[in-house]
């Protein structure tokens, strides 16, 4: 999985997933994301329209951050998420959990 | 000759006799057994093996970080050599004796040893970590196995309906869960994969197993929703803390109304046969431990004969096979509607199913499979 990461200069940082999002890139995931839950009132982006899969250790991640953002009264968004990722989403109801934008 | 003066025979011999010993010292030296020993006691038995073979009255070894050590006084000889090992780490061996000064061969000698007693170190220090991993390899069996356990070993005797219900972790333990209890008319069942993978999926797994178990009894007359309210309340601030969520459906059979009662909290796949179609029942709700205070509703469905409730985990769809292409929703759903003759020989022809398909690609997650067969108002 590759991800690009854009630091917010005005709004939530950015982070573009590309490939598959599983329990093998659970922890590159927390190390590129976990420095922007640093701030008060975190806010957070995860373009997932270019993830081709996603395992439940890959949601435990994002599901995490989410919460983390919550707790200081930021959030996460989920931009354009591929079908692949709108299905697991829509199985799992986590749809109704995330803001997806 | 003067008495005072050594004859040069006896001082041949006195050398040999010299020769002879250090000769020995470095038979011992080479004959240490040290790889039962630790760290500090590998160096020690070197150097003072090597005291003889150099005839010093101290041969230290200090680490690159440590710190300064005394003065000599000022009869004695010093000499040190500075040594790597082999993760490179570097220290000084440090030489001191009182009676002649060291020589070139001496200090050739101080090296030989230096980097024996440095490899000797390293030696006991990667023996040292290769028992501790073996210590926590051991201790992760004995947890997953325990864990593995909680998950029931025998099925209940259901009134007008079979069940069928198996769980191959992807490693020795995993995170996918079913428990169930007959309780007067009522069959209460639960199944459930929480994220994640491994030991600590698992020992998560027989805490909501538990939890599930005292739910039944304590609010399985309230219906599936309040025992799935009550499990959430259970667990989640420990699902939480391990950053983990499970998804999970509660389920309810009785044997007198022929209704079946669920309550789907984020899993996937559950399916419905009546009349050879295939429905699935989607979940309400998100799965436990990501947010709390989620409503879930409750479906109710009136079963008749031949009726079948397929509940699975993720490991059957997202199998894949040698090329990468996974088993997928639609390919499993089209398996359920192929008639069978009873729940068991079902549920085992799905999992060779899935093994076929899989050949020699790895078992990707853990797979979980729960039937129950309804035969009707006896």
């Amino acid at each position: 999985m590759i991800i690009t990461a854009t630091p917010a200069t005005d709004g939530p940082d950015a982070f573009l997933l590309s490939g598959r999002f599983d329990a093998h890139q659970a922890e590159r995931f927390r190390t590129a994301v976990d420095p922007s839950l640093d701030v008060d009132q975190p806010h957070i982006d995860v373009d997932l329209s270019d993830v081709e899969f996603i395992d439940s250790t890959a949601l435990a991640e994002i599901v995490r951050v989410m919460k983390r953002c919550r707790e200081r009264e930021g959030d996460l968004r989920l931009l354009a998420p591929s079908d692949p990722v709108r299905v697991i989403l829509e199985l799992t109801r986590l749809d109704a959990a995330f803001t997806i934008v | 000759m003067p008495i005072d003066q050594v004859s040069p025979l006896d001082s041949l011999t006195g050398a040999l006799v010299d020769a002879n010993d250090q000769l020995l010292a470095l038979y011992d030296m080479a004959a240490l057994r040290t790889d039962t020993l630790d760290e500090a006691e590998s160096v020690d038995q070197i150097l003072r093996t090597a005291c003889r073979t150099l005839r010093t009255d101290e041969i230290v070894l200090v680490s690159e970080n440590a710190g300064a050590g005394g003065e000599p006084d000022d009869q004695s000889f010093i000499t040190s050599v500075q040594v790597e090992d082999p993760s490179g780490e570097t220290a000084h061996v440090i030489a001191r004796r009182s009676t002649t000064p060291f020589t070139t061969g001496d200090t050739k000698l101080l090296t030989a040893v230096a980097n024996l007693a440095m490899r000797a170190k390293h030696t006991a220090r990667m023996h040292a970590a290769a028992v501790e991993q073996a210590i926590v390899s051991h201790e992760h069996d004995i947890a997953s196995t325990l864990a593995q356990r909680t998950l029931p070993a025998h099925r209940p005797d259901v009134p007008t309906a079979t069940l069928f219900a198996r769980s191959d972790p992807a490693r020795s333990a995993g995170g996918d869960l079913f428990t169930f209890s007959q309780i007067g008319s009522t069959l209460h069942f639960v199944v459930g994969d929480v994220s994640g993978k491994g030991l600590p999926a698992a020992i998560m797994m027989s805490n909501v197993i538990n939890a599930a178990k005292g739910c039944f009894t304590h609010h399985g007359e309230e219906g599936p929703v309040a025992v799935l309210d009550a499990i959430d309340s259970w667990v989640y601030d420990s699902l939480s803390d391990a950053d983990l969520f499970v998804t999970l459906i509660v389920g309810q059979f009785d044997s007198g109304s022929q209704m079946l009662s669920l309550a789907n909290a984020g899993h996937s796949p559950v399916h419905f046969v009546h009349d050879g179609t295939t429905r699935a029942l989607p979940a309400s709700r998100p799965p436990v431990g990501v947010l709390q205070g989620m409503a879930c509703d409750r479906l109710d469905i009136s079963v008749s004969a031949t009726d079948r409730l397929v509940v699975a985990s993720d490991g059957f769809p997202e199998q894949a096979d040698e090329s990468g292409e996974m088993f997928g929703e639609d390919r499993f759903q089209d398996e359920l509607a192929v008639p069978q003759s009873n729940a068991g020989e079902f549920g085992e022809q799905l999992f060779e199913l899935i093994e076929a398909f899989s050949g020699n690609a790895p078992q990707g997650d853990d797979r979980t499979l729960f039937v129950l067969d309804f035969e009707g108002a006896s």
